[in-house]
């Protein structure tokens, strides 16, 4: 069955926990472009979501990494943050389509490693909280690692993405991709608060163009030059390749800087996407 | 790679409450069941943020650690910046 929705957003903190620091126009203008997209994904009656994400050392640390975790857990816990201003949930998994598509993973020669047990943090709670506001559409993580050095390569993510894509199209059930992460911002770092409208909307007009090989094209130099936050566009990247450069529509763009981040939100169509 | 280590120790204060209690409590003590560098256990100890920035500890980790000792944002910034 065709993809029956794909976003991509932004997942700063900010952007509900001290959500009143930016000034009301932009909060307005984002917490609007939410909505609009929360009310297309509900539309599209989605089975189960896809949520192409990173997280902030809340689950896997320097003990032991991977490029790519899917959880396949049967329920997956968050906000790992107390002061998030995002309500403690129990968000469904969907342990059967997981496994499937880790098996599909495999067969793609894609070796993701996959978890029983994972939290959910901030990088994927703000998504979920606009999106599946309800939280009881089931969810498959896939955790990017965009914090240690290395990190997988935009080409890699591509391929990776999709991968995830043909599974996808092949599944019998109506599914929904989403990524989440960026756009420019350094946090924790020197250049902390620090954003570049100039490369967010280059990318975000990258993504919405379905220009795929730009999108492969970027070095883990170029990612980092715009702040280490950055680095979580390679979720972004995979989505571009589950839609196999079909175009999508910037629905909003914001560089807040009391969030300390360029806020990016596009959509795929879901005619399009399911065309 | 001792840094692990030290940043081992500072993702158990920042994410573990028991073993938060713990650091706070006595932090000579805490650091003896981690395998720090002299230079590392005197930097933990003195909250010398500027050098631990510059020893490598994550911004992520290193940030929310100096939430936890009150360390207000901008000058959390003003001491990773004085970092090589």
């Amino acid at each position: 069955m065709p993809i029956v929705f794909a976003s991509a957003g932004s997942h700063a903190p900010g952007i509900t926990a001290w959500a009143e620091a930016a000034p009301i126009e932009q909060k307005q203008r984002l917490y609007r472009a939410y909505d609009d997209v929360q009310a297309a994904l509900a539309g599209s009656r989605p089975d189960v979501l896809i949520l192409l994400t990173s997280e902030h050392w809340s689950n896997f640390f320097l003990d032991h990494i991977g490029a790519f975790c899917v959880g396949r857990a049967g329920h997956f816990d968050g906000p790992v943050e107390p002061w998030l201003k995002v309500p403690k949930s129990r968000v469904p998994g969907h342990p059967a389509f997981a496994a499937e598509l880790i098996d599909a993973l495999y067969a793609s020669d894609f070796e993701p490693s996959f978890s029983h047990s994972m939290e959910l943090d901030h990088g994927s709670m703000v998504p979920l909280h606009f999106l599946t506001p309800s939280m009881t559409t089931p969810v498959v993580p896939i955790m990017f690692n965009t914090l240690a050095s290395p990190q997988p390569s935009a080409r890699r993510c591509l391929a990776f993405g999709q991968a995830i894509g043909r599974f996808a199209e092949r599944s019998q059930l109506r599914v929904a991709l989403v990524a989440t992460g960026g756009l420019s911002h350094d946090p924790g770092e020197k250049n902390h608060g620090v954003i570049n409208p100039e490369f967010d909307r280059r990318f975000l007009g990258e993504m919405a163009a379905g220009q795929t090989d730009r999108l492969a094209a970027y070095s883990t130099a170029d990612l980092m030059s715009q702040g280490a936050g950055t680095m979580e566009l390679l979720s972004w990247v995979a989505l571009a390749g589950a839609m196999q450069g079909r175009k999508g529509e910037i629905v909003a763009y914001e560089a807040v800087k009391p969030w300390g981040t360029g806020i990016g939100l596009i959509c795929y169509p879901v005619g399009a996407a399911a065309a | 790679m001792s840094i692990y280590a030290l940043q081992k120790l500072i993702r158990d204060v920042n994410r573990d409450p028991r073993l938060r209690e713990s650091y706070f409590a006595g932090p000579e003590q805490f650091v003896t069941g981690y395998e720090l560098t002299d230079a590392e256990r005197s930097a933990l100890l003195a909250v010398d943020l500027t050098r631990l920035y510059g020893l490598g500890v994550h911004g992520l980790l290193l940030k929310p650690f100096s939430i936890l000792h009150s360390v207000p944002e901008p000058e959390y910034l003003a001491k990773i910046r004085e970092s090589a």
